[in-house]
């Protein structure tokens, strides 16, 4: 599995000899992450990876609840409520959960996405009977109240104009959903807006929990140094209670249609410098097979300076300062977006020509086995990187389990990468993005010289 | 609060009747103890000198089959000449965009093959360049590594394409409120000392630099008498050694002396509150400074603790009178910047632009606080644990090695101390905080700029400021003392 230390250093003078040279992906093996998975009678998913590499664990526990399930008239709701989990519940006071652990030397966060919010804390490995215990009494007792509400309410609220409106370039991610999705609630994004912040209530928080924090839409995952038997039983105590309620957990079930005509939208900004443009597709759900290879093609088009996007645009023409492409997988459709940023003196029409021409390029014309080669060894080099720590592999399974629908994903996808050929690459770019529409985003700066004026001579 | 009771009692009588088993009666109402502390283990640095004066650092770590290379030179943009800012900051840049033969598309695609990726900078103090790849790929790194640090071309088209694209990069950081409010900042600081310009760059100096300015500044900073070569992860002493002589053993050592180090602080002319009218801004931009001890001072310690009680993590006491006793920001907090001859504090939080006069009231406020009672023993030991569970936690990864040994190198601190920082941070008292608060962070000797949409916070800044002066954003000059105020010294 990896290069033994004493047969590696014999090898040296080989392998300063074979420098040019560089080893195929397929050479590189990546260890499998070893997890244990249970599910409680109540349906609490429980993931553990032992891990004794360091004195701490990690704690997190993944709500099958985001954005998409924001309720009607309330955009955002789902993130504000994750900034709630912190305040108090029926045996905690607010912010005790920072007592319990960067307090004692831990750390804890949290975060809300279209389709998940997850909750975790890296602690040290003694407190992991502490972190079990809070998690569950803030699935089961929490209890916020008007004051806490209003204040954290205003602190999203500063988070919206920070990424959003105090980002040069927050108000065109942030539109790429709306512009996106027509009817399923994907077209909602994630941070909301202002007036329907406003329009929340206590109650809808209160009804928020009741409906979606419960044990059988929840998965908790645990990584690090601890013992499984000792951890299954702290488990079985302090989650095994909390009862299943009886009506099922809402579903969306919102199906988003295929598109049958290219849109295209112009977004102004008052603070970005220069102009950018984001086109976007429509692609399957993450659990789809055919993920593994659009990631290949994002990574063919844009991972590092050597990509294609980057080569083309930025080095080459340099019509942009940033150019990319992302797979944007989620448990409903996702999307394929390719996105530049301008550099000075440049127009958004002109990298939109680039950015289409390189797509279509590697759709089309062979793909050299070296090139293809690369972005795998980058993925897996990558891959190694976060699976460091017992956090990132906790990271890696929440992702497999909750998005891709099965924990084993975390494995199979790395099997998957090595066996995605040019063929693959270019029959999944065809059939989900040259042979398909378009949504396209210009972004343009709002005229300085204008909008200055608007005060003063209009 | 009634409504909740009444929810969470259905909830519960829920249990009662679906699962049929009640066992919430085990269910403690109080947090359950901790079990005995684990202790961590610390990871010991090796130390080899080869003879051309290059030092050889690593840290040996089982688990995965991943090295972090770094080559640190012990110099940065505090050596940029008078106006020229950005000098060294473009010169790492234009590291790996052509060297040895090789063409920028083609150093690129060769790291990218390792499946890392070549990043160069350049830091006040230091100039690096890494890269993080699996073991079996780590010797073509380092020839990579070697290659572009001590053979590149500085080519006048690549020199063309990077200005051109700092110049970019700059209009992005000038639209930030908080990015440039903490340049200003810089700036009142340091004065004309060098740590006072802009290590970006300015639109004007950008545009002055030529291609014998980069060559010069490579010749002054990247020559192995004054490098570390940083190696950690799955690698032994040994074989650390065996690697650095492959790749920089033939490097010669210049004859010319290392160059003088320019003083980081001069004179500083700027009035204590500076306003910035930054019109439309989405937000305000709060920053306050002071001037720190240097990395190697006695104090630094004292330094990291009164941070880490001030606004170094989010139960730090900014975010919580900022954020969330009062909902005013997202995050404020502070940073300590050890450096050579003088470093930097900065405490900084972005708010709506009506908020921003409370803001700048209540970071001053808890300067003072620092400096007029002792911290609490229980908030001393809460805020040490943070600082230590977060330094253990930087150790868990290769590039978190390489960047812990890249500040101690980089300042020529006791590699041990990587060993001793519990033990170093744990000694630290309520008395020294005070004590240094009151030297170093006089709330009245604070350096404070608010950019945003000024006519929004103008008035209620001025009532609490009388002495506040008003720049506009689009005029400021960066590359001057004054900032183009016109301000001489009193």
């Amino acid at each position: 599995m990896r290069m033994r230390r004493a047969s590696w250093l014999a090898a040296i003078p080989l392998l300063a000899l074979a420098a040019g040279m560089p080893l195929k992906a397929a050479e590189l093996a990546v260890p499998p992450v070893q997890y244990h998975q249970r599910t409680l009678p109540n349906g609490l998913e429980v993931l553990s990876i032992e891990d004794h590499a360091s004195p701490t664990v990690t704690v997190q526990v993944w709500y099958h609840v985001g954005s998409k399930d924001d309720p009607q008239g309330r955009s955002g709701f789902a993130h504000l409520f994750e900034h709630l989990m912190f305040k108090s519940t029926a045996h905690m006071h607010a912010e005790q959960m920072d007592r319990l652990t960067e307090d004692v030397g831990g750390a804890n966060n949290a975060s809300t996405g279209d389709d998940i919010t997850n909750y975790y804390e890296v602690i040290p490995s003694n407190y992991l009977q502490t972190l079990l215990w809070a998690e569950a009494e803030r699935l089961s007792n929490l209890n916020v109240d008007e004051k806490n509400f209003r204040s954290e309410r205003a602190v999203v609220e500063e988070e919206y104009r920070q990424s959003v409106l105090a980002n040069p370039y927050g108000k065109l991610f942030n539109s790429i959903d709306p512009h996106s999705f027509t009817v399923h609630p994907y077209k909602r994004p994630t941070i909301g807006s202002i007036e329907n912040l406003e329009a929340a209530s206590l109650q809808n928080v209160i009804d928020f929990h009741r409906t979606f924090y419960r044990p059988d839409n929840a998965t908790l995952i645990v990584a690090g140094d601890f013992d499984p038997r000792q951890l299954d039983a702290w488990v079985d105590r302090y989650f095994g209670w909390i009862p299943k309620p009886a009506a099922p957990v809402p579903q969306v079930t919102v199906q988003e249609p295929v598109r049958t005509q290219d849109k295209r939208y112009t977004e102004t900004s008052a603070s970005a410098p220069l102009p950018a443009l984001a086109i976007s597709w429509l692609i399957p759900p993450a659990r789809d097979a055919d993920t593994v290879p659009l990631q290949v093609a994002s990574a063919l088009l844009s991972q590092g300076e050597s990509s294609r996007l980057y080569q083309a645009l930025v080095y080459r023409a340099q019509v942009a300062q940033q150019a990319g492409a992302q797979v944007d997988a989620r448990v409903g459709p996702g999307l394929f977006v390719a996105y530049a940023i301008l550099a000075s003196g440049h127009k958004p029409a002109e990298a939109e020509k680039l950015l289409l021409a390189e797509i279509a390029r590697l759709a089309s014309q062979p793909i050299p086995a070296a090139e293809l080669d690369k972005v795998k060894t980058q993925l897996l080099t990558s891959e190694i990187k976060g699976r460091q720590t017992a956090q990132g592999k906790a990271f890696g399974l929440g992702q497999a389990a909750l998005i891709e629908g099965d924990p084993a994903r975390i494995n199979g996808d790395l099997v998957a990468l090595q066996r995605v050929s040019a063929a693959d690459v270019q029959r999944v770019l065809r059939r989900y993005v040259t042979g398909a529409h378009s949504v396209t985003i210009d972004y343009l700066p709002q005229a300085k010289a204008a909008g200055e004026l608007q005060g003063v001579a209009r | 609060m009634n409504r909740l009771t009444r929810t969470r009692l259905a909830v519960f009588t829920a249990a009662l009747f679906c699962a049929g088993t009640a066992a919430a009666v085990d269910f403690p109402t109080a947090p359950p103890p901790p079990g005995p502390a684990p202790t961590l283990s610390l990871p010991t640095p090796s130390s080899q000198l080869l003879p051309n004066g290059l030092e050889v650092i690593s840290i040996q770590r089982d688990g995965l089959p991943l090295v972090t290379a770094e080559l640190l030179l012990r110099q940065g943009s505090a050596m940029d000449p008078q106006g020229k800012a950005g000098l060294a900051q473009l010169t790492a840049t234009l590291l790996t965009r052509g060297a040895a033969g090789r063409s920028a598309p083609q150093i690129a695609a060769a790291a990218e093959a390792l499946g890392g990726s070549l990043d160069a900078e350049a830091g006040w103090d230091h100039s690096n360049v890494g890269i993080t790849v699996t073991t079996p790929r780590l010797p073509a790194a380092l020839a990579l590594l070697a290659q572009v640090t001590r053979q590149p071309d500085f080519a006048a088209p690549e020199l063309e394409r990077a200005r051109a694209q700092a110049l970019d990069d700059l209009h992005l950081v000038l639209s930030r409120p908080t990015r440039l409010a903490a340049l200003a900042a810089s700036r009142a600081v340091f004065g004309e000392g060098a740590y006072g310009h802009a290590s970006a760059g300015t639109p004007a100096s950008l545009k002055a630099i030529g291609r014998v300015d980069v060559q010069r500044m490579h010749a002054a900073i990247y020559r192995p008498d004054d490098a570390v070569l940083i190696l950690t992860g799955d690698i032994a002493p040994a074989q650390a050694r065996e690697l650095a002589r492959q790749s920089f053993g033939n490097w010669a050592r210049p004859p010319a002396p290392l160059a003088p180090l320019p003083p980081g602080k001069g004179k500083g002319v700027l009035p204590p509150v500076l306003l910035v009218d930054q019109p439309g801004a989405g937000q305000a931009g709060v920053v306050a400074a002071h001037a720190a001890p240097p990395r190697k001072d006695a104090e630094f310690y004292v330094g990291t603790v009164a941070n880490a009680v001030l606004g170094g993590s989010y139960s730090s006491r900014l975010n919580e009178e900022i954020r969330i006793k009062r909902g005013l920001s997202y995050g404020a907090g502070s940073d300590l910047d050890g450096r050579r001859g003088t470093g930097l504090w900065l405490a900084s939080a972005q708010t709506k632009n009506p908020s921003a006069a409370q803001v700048v009231d209540l970071m001053l406020g808890e300067f003072a606080r620092l400096g007029q009672v002792p911290v609490p023993p229980d908030e001393l030991a809460a805020r040490k644990a943070t600082l230590i569970g977060g330094y253990g936690r930087s150790l868990e990864t290769t590039a978190g090695l390489a960047g812990q040994l890249e500040e101690l190198a980089t300042y020529g601190v006791d590699l041990a101390e990587i060993g001793r920082y519990i033990d170093r941070v744990q000694a630290v008292t309520p008395a020294q905080v005070q004590t240094y608060a009151r030297a170093h962070l006089d709330p009245d000797s604070s350096h404070v700029v608010v950019v945003g949409d000024a006519a929004q916070f103008d008035a209620a800044l001025r009532r609490a400021h009388p002495q506040a002066v008003r720049l506009e954003a689009a005029s400021l000059n960066l590359d001057s003392p004054t900032l183009g105020t016109g301000r001489k010294p009193d």
